[in-house]
């Protein structure tokens, strides 16, 4: 599994997105710059440029025509992905940390942060699949965190429901029509920060990364936990494999203790685990610090992920990958052919 | 003995997984129809249309 290193970025990764098709990469940095790539190739396309501060969010809607992104500079931009024209650009009193369009890319989420004396939101956009189209002004919904802020979130199947990840480890689960709290649920270890949501192709489950060095698989409609994947390091970033029954975990140490520390203390590499068995199978080392955002493709034929370092290393998977199964899977795979 | 031990101890792993392999496809299986019956009353229909993605469909 030779990586493909994708050279761009000035700064560290915040986040990485695959397109529906999976042909396409699209990334964020603190540099200000939003990078979209070839996923075959490695080859940049090109970026958007309009954002004042560190990218920290990045998502693309279904069709791969919008793009939106959240950033530092306190604002969302929506971009016409073909063209790099901004559409719209939505301001907020804090940082912008989180969008997400739902699974019908009709609606947008956004996390902001609590600071400076504002309280920490989730804010719902109506969008408009049109590149030609005026976008509201105004957010339909807007929930509000009393307690711990959240920061991260995500769709459930059918735009239902809004699933939010606090910083004291706890999920949520919103009404997305009402905002009405519907379950709260304490998922990882107290005041530990909740770094990513990524949910399932049906968003029936999602997973879950914690500092708490564990990501978690999370049933949506319930909020039970499923399943726990345990690690030694802190987790800033988990994603599920299509085709194959695996999770991709990333994370390693503090930037801040990066200087004192080797790459190899530091466990800087992508944790493969078995999403039923919990057991972990492999790690794939290659970045020089800690693991910001891991991707996988929609097809599962690869993932991606983009480091602390300023690197994002694209991984296509070689056979042997496809071809790994327990030995109860192959058992009863012979006993499904039979 | 410890070839016993060792055979018995694989078999323990084996059933066990084996349950756990039995519990995620049966409840898999529940959701997936779940899924199916809110999508049919909301009248979704999927944004781009292509071949479904299976969750954990192996690949050959």
């Amino acid at each position: 599994m030779r990586p493909i290193l994708l050279q761009g970025h000035e700064r560290s990764l915040t986040q990485i997105k695959y397109n529906r098709d999976g042909d396409l990469i699209f990334s964020t940095a603190k540099d200000q710059i939003v990078s979209v790539w070839y996923s075959a190739n490695g080859e940049r396309l090109g970026t958007y440029s309009g954002h004042q501060g560190a990218l920290w969010t990045v998502d693309v809607n279904p069709t791969t025509t919008l793009l939106a992104t959240g950033a530092a500079d306190n604002t969302i931009k929506i971009w016409d992905v073909q063209t790099g024209r901004c559409l719209k650009t939505w301001d907020f009193p804090t940082a912008v940390k989180r969008v997400e369009f739902s699974e019908d890319g009709t609606l947008l989420l956004a996390v902001t942060e609590m600071r400076m004396g504002y309280l920490g939101t989730v804010v719902v956009f109506p969008i408009v699949n049109d590149v030609n189209a005026p976008q509201a002004d105004t957010p339909v919904l807007r929930i509000t965190f009393e307690q711990s802020k959240g920061t991260v979130a995500a769709w459930s199947a059918l735009n239902k429901h809004i699933v939010v990840g606090h910083e004291d480890g706890s999920v949520s689960l919103y009404d997305s029509k009402t905002g009405e709290q519907l379950a709260n649920e304490q998922i990882h270890e107290p005041d530990m920060l909740i770094t990513d949501i990524q949910m399932a192709p049906d968003r029936t489950y999602f997973v879950t990364a914690s500092k708490d060095k564990s990501a978690k698989l999370v049933e949506t409609s319930t909020l039970k936990v499923l399943k726990t994947y345990a690690t030694d390091t802190p987790l800033n970033s988990a994603a599920i494999t299509a085709k194959k029954d695996f999770v991709i975990l990333g994370g390693g140490q503090e930037a801040r203790d990066v200087t004192t520390t080797s790459a190899r203390e530091g466990r800087f590499e992508a944790r493969f685990f078995h999403k039923i068995f919990e057991d972990e199978i492999g790690r794939v080392r290659g970045h020089f610090g800690p693991l910001n955002t891991v991707a996988c493709h929609p097809q599962g034929t690869g993932y991606a992920s983009g480091g602390e370092d300023g690197y994002v290393r694209v991984h296509h998977f070689d056979q042997p990958y496809f071809d790994f199964m327990y030995e109860v899977e192959k058992m009863t795979r012979n006993q499904q052919i039979v | 003995e410890d070839e016993l031990e060792a055979t018995m101890a694989n078999k323990e792993v084996v059933e066990y997984r084996m349950r756990l392999l039995t519990e995620w496809r049966n409840w898999r299986e529940r959701v997936t129809e779940e899924l199916m019956i809110d999508r049919e009353a909301y009248g979704w229909k999927p944004p781009v249309e292509e071949e479904p993605i299976e969750d954990g469909e192996v690949v050959e």
